[in-house]
């Protein structure tokens, strides 16, 4: 495990890399090294991704920022705070390769090294399957209670898969029975939120669990059969009375050597470290001086289940979703081989119109396989974000060539899909942490802004009326996880304090804008007086009544807006706001309010019949 | 009164738009009401004019420029005139070169193109420069005789005559005696 360089946005937030998603933000967050404190590290922002746990610190965010990825993070634990010390989440990093290699084979099941895409979607089934193992199934004829064999797995059982004869009467039971024996088995034990993680992840295939419900609050010394409730001396591995395994119970007493087994996790790995930077031998602690802790480390490990990090070198959009369909999730329709891996080969190739429409037919298939995916669940819906967005990409390419009209919609629908792995939504931080609720959503806001794929400031001649870019942001977002206009306000607000390159500024009207960091009235004066000269050498289109080549001509706002690319209020604005400055005079008339170079004020007129001229031709007269 | 056969030349700035327009900005508002009291003074001389009403002048050249179509309304025309009335003690800095005739109706003012002061000056000077000293004039011949024809003040009238005269009298320059309509002064 290694400390890595960070990349940081102007925002000063971690820049995500493709298809990476942030789950969760803390801030006042302390980095241990082992069990020493990092200096500079001690006061920031950490960000759980979906691949990364990044550490932004609060002051001087450039230089100390690291990131840790999460597929070197063999595991996570919990420590709650005592008296002074906060409560802290410790990461240990996985052992060397060579270790993990043999671990590989025992508890996982096939299906896990050969289809990394299905984890994503359902992420709980693969660790709970193994363990379901141990239920029992009743045999139908005799009643008698048979253990499940061990190497049952209900995800790939089919009807040819060998099962043993009952125990008692030497029957084979129906395929159904054990099927349903181990699913009643499987959702009763996920029930209790208390048991399920740390023995589910931890187990695997090595250790046969029963449901150790009633034993994690008995009396260590005795062991509760799960089955029969009889309480068994320790030193024995099975009941007394039933006869059922009390290996499980015994596993948990001893927690200590089963997180030792959790070590050799079956992923699979990576692997390209980066040498440069220091690497984590021990282990590395955070510190979460501020609350958090909970959510954070609930979703740390929710994202070393998943492990979107493999989704990384998935294949390609087409194939991919219907494959993952049907395997990752067994109880829905199975969707036919032949429709789903690869299409274009397996088809007979048509010629002509037939095959074309056939080839239409299969994309269709294909999209709404991908569309039917991601509204699964929500939790499907992250996962196939990816596919989501090719599939976004592609139809606003066709959208691009049917025409026009739907081409503004459809870029929308894209940008919004890009958009989604960059919010922060109010659901990614901690309850009652409103504050950075706020800051995040304005470093989100000044990424947005700043993106220099949208130009978002630059189309706009570099500054944006608050309402505009509410409007426009939350539009992006699709709907969904709408940012409140007040909250809204505060984020703005916040620029300022968080040195980001953007700033709010309010007009005289008490109009709100947006606009760069440097960006400055000097500035726009100075492109209204380059735009004050051009007027003076352009002849007028018409005769007028003054000498343009010393006044020039009256400008409106639509003009000035035209001109600069802003809206028409934000330029009326910025006219006012160079005629408080000197630069302009108005004119009020019969068309509306123009706005003329200054030749009031100012000495810049020769010959103009001021006092001084009076005083001149006093001189003359007297003499 | 307005006999000038050169025609009056404006400023420049009389052709620019926005010089018609009351200016919200307190600078540029300044300068352009001491463009509009120069302008309105210099006008004045040319015509050799004491006072100005405003509903007469506001039909002139001088308030309405028919080239632009723009003119000063009632309204503006009667804030340059207050702020020309205004001395720079009062804030203003119009240093009272004109003064309202009627009061609070401010409808007809008197423009001191130069103020009584500096009338009082000249006066003094060409009195001294023509060896008039400790000789009686009356108002009238300083004001329309023919020994004056050359002079600024020639064809003011008596009663702005009478206070530059005063201006004089205060410094003990002159003595002014005589009764209403036929006053005499003695220069020292």
């Amino acid at each position: 495990m290694f400390f890595k360089p960070l990349d940081l946005t102007t925002a000063l937030r971690p820049a995500l890399l493709p298809d990476e998603t942030l789950l969760f933000v803390q801030d006042a967050v302390g980095l241990y090294e082992g069990k020493y404190k990092i200096p500079n590290y001690q006061n920031g922002h950490a960000y759980l991704t979906s691949h990364r746990v990044c550490y932004v610190a609060l002051e001087d965010p450039r230089k100390y920022s690291v990131a840790i990825d999460l597929k070197e993070v063999d595991r996570a634990e919990y420590q709650a705070g005592f008296l002074k010390s906060s409560p802290k989440i410790t990461l240990y990093p996985k052992p060397p390769k060579s270790s993990l290699s043999k671990s590989k084979s025992a508890g996982a099941s096939p299906s896990r090294g050969q289809s990394p895409g299905l984890l994503a979607p359902r992420p709980q089934i693969q660790p709970v399957t193994p363990k379901a193992i141990n239920a029992t199934w009743v045999c139908p004829i005799c009643s008698f209670s048979n253990p499940v064999p061990s190497n049952f797995d209900p995800s790939t059982a089919t009807a040819s898969t060998p099962i043993p004869p009952c125990l008692a009467c030497g029957i084979k039971p129906p395929l159904a029975t054990i099927l349903k024996a181990v699913i009643t088995a499987t959702s009763s034990r996920n029930g209790p939120p208390t048991q399920s993680n740390p023995t589910l992840s931890g187990l695997g295939g090595l250790v046969p669990v029963n449901g150790s419900r009633s034993l994690s609050s008995s009396d260590s010394a005795q062991l509760s059969c799960p089955r029969c409730t009889f309480v068994n001396h320790p030193s024995l591995t099975e009941c007394e009375i039933c006869g059922a395994s009390l290996a499980a119970a015994v596993g948990a007493l001893k927690s200590t050597q089963i997180d030792s087994y959790r070590a050799e996790s079956p992923a699979p790995v990576f692997s390209h470290n980066s040498i440069k930077s220091t690497e984590i031998t021990d282990c590395m602690k955070l510190s979460f001086r501020a609350g958090g802790i909970q959510i954070f480390h609930e979703r740390l490990k929710g994202a070393l289940i998943q492990r979107k990090w493999l989704l990384y070198d998935a294949p390609p959009v087409p194939q991919q979703p219907s494959q993952s369909n049907a395997i990752a999730s067994p109880g829905l329709t199975v969707t036919s081989p032949a429709e789903g891996s690869v299409p274009s080969p397996s088809r007979s190739p048509g010629v002509g119109i037939a095959g074309l429409e056939q080839r239409g037919l299969q994309a269709r298939k294909n999209n709404e396989l991908v569309i039917g995916n991601a509204f699964e669940d929500l939790e499907a819906l992250m996962a196939s974000a990816k596919q989501v967005m090719a599939l976004a990409a592609s139809m606003r390419e066709t959208g691009m060539t049917n025409g026009d009209l739907s081409g503004e919609a459809n870029a929308v629908l894209l940008e919004s899909a890009e958009t989604m792995g960059m919010v922060t939504t109010k659901d990614m931080l901690g309850s009652g942490a409103g504050s950075l609720y706020i800051s995040e959503l304005s470093r989100n806001l000044a990424e947005y802004l700043t993106d220099d794929r949208k130009g978002l400031l630059n189309k706009e001649g570099g500054i944006i009326s608050l309402i505009d870019l509410w409007a426009i942001f939350n539009r992006s977002r699709n709907g969904v996880e709408l940012v409140s206009p007040s909250d809204f306000q505060k984020a703005a607000e916040l620029w300022e304090t968080l040195r980001l390159p953007v700033r709010l500024r309010q007009f005289k009207s008490g109009l709100l804008v947006v606009q760069r960091w440097d960006w400055s009235d000097e500035e726009t004066l100075r492109k209204i007086q380059t735009w004050m000269t051009e007027l003076r050498q352009v002849p007028p289109t018409e005769t007028v009544a003054w000498d343009w080549r010393m006044f020039g001509r009256a400008v409106t706002a639509q003009e000035a807006a035209q001109r600069f690319g802003w809206s028409v209020g934000v330029a009326a604005e910025e006219l006012e706001m160079a005629e408080d400055k000197g630069v302009l005079c108005r004119e009020e008339g019969i068309e509306g309010l123009r706005f003329w170079a200054n030749f009031l004020s100012g000495t810049s007129i020769v010959g103009d019949l001021g006092l001084s001229g009076i005083v001149l031709d006093e001189v003359n007269r007297c003499t | 009164m307005t006999t000038a056969p050169p025609p009056f030349q404006f400023p420049p700035t009389y052709s620019f738009p926005p010089f018609f327009t009351p200016q919200p900005n307190s600078a540029t508002r300044t300068s352009q009401l001491q463009k509009w009291s120069a302008l309105i003074q210099s006008w004045c001389r040319h015509h050799r004019t004491y006072r100005l009403t405003l509903s007469e002048a506001i039909e002139s050249p001088l308030f309405y420029n028919a080239a632009l179509r723009k003119r000063l309304s009632m309204k503006d025309a009667r804030d340059v005139l207050d702020w020309m009335a205004k001395g720079e003690e009062d804030g203003g800095g119009g240093g009272q070169r004109a003064e309202w005739l009627d009061g609070s109706t401010k409808t007809v003012a008197r423009i001191w193109w130069k103020r009584p002061e500096e009338w009082a000056g000249i006066v003094a000077d060409w009195v001294e420069n023509t060896g008039q000293k400790n000789v009686v004039l009356t108002v009238y011949e300083l004001v329309e005789g023919e020994g004056t024809l050359s002079q600024e003040w020639h064809g003011m009238d008596t009663d702005v005559m009478l206070k530059c005269l005063n201006v004089l009298v205060k410094r003990g320059k002159a003595q002014v005696f005589g009764g209403e309509g036929q006053e005499g002064v003695k220069f020292f």
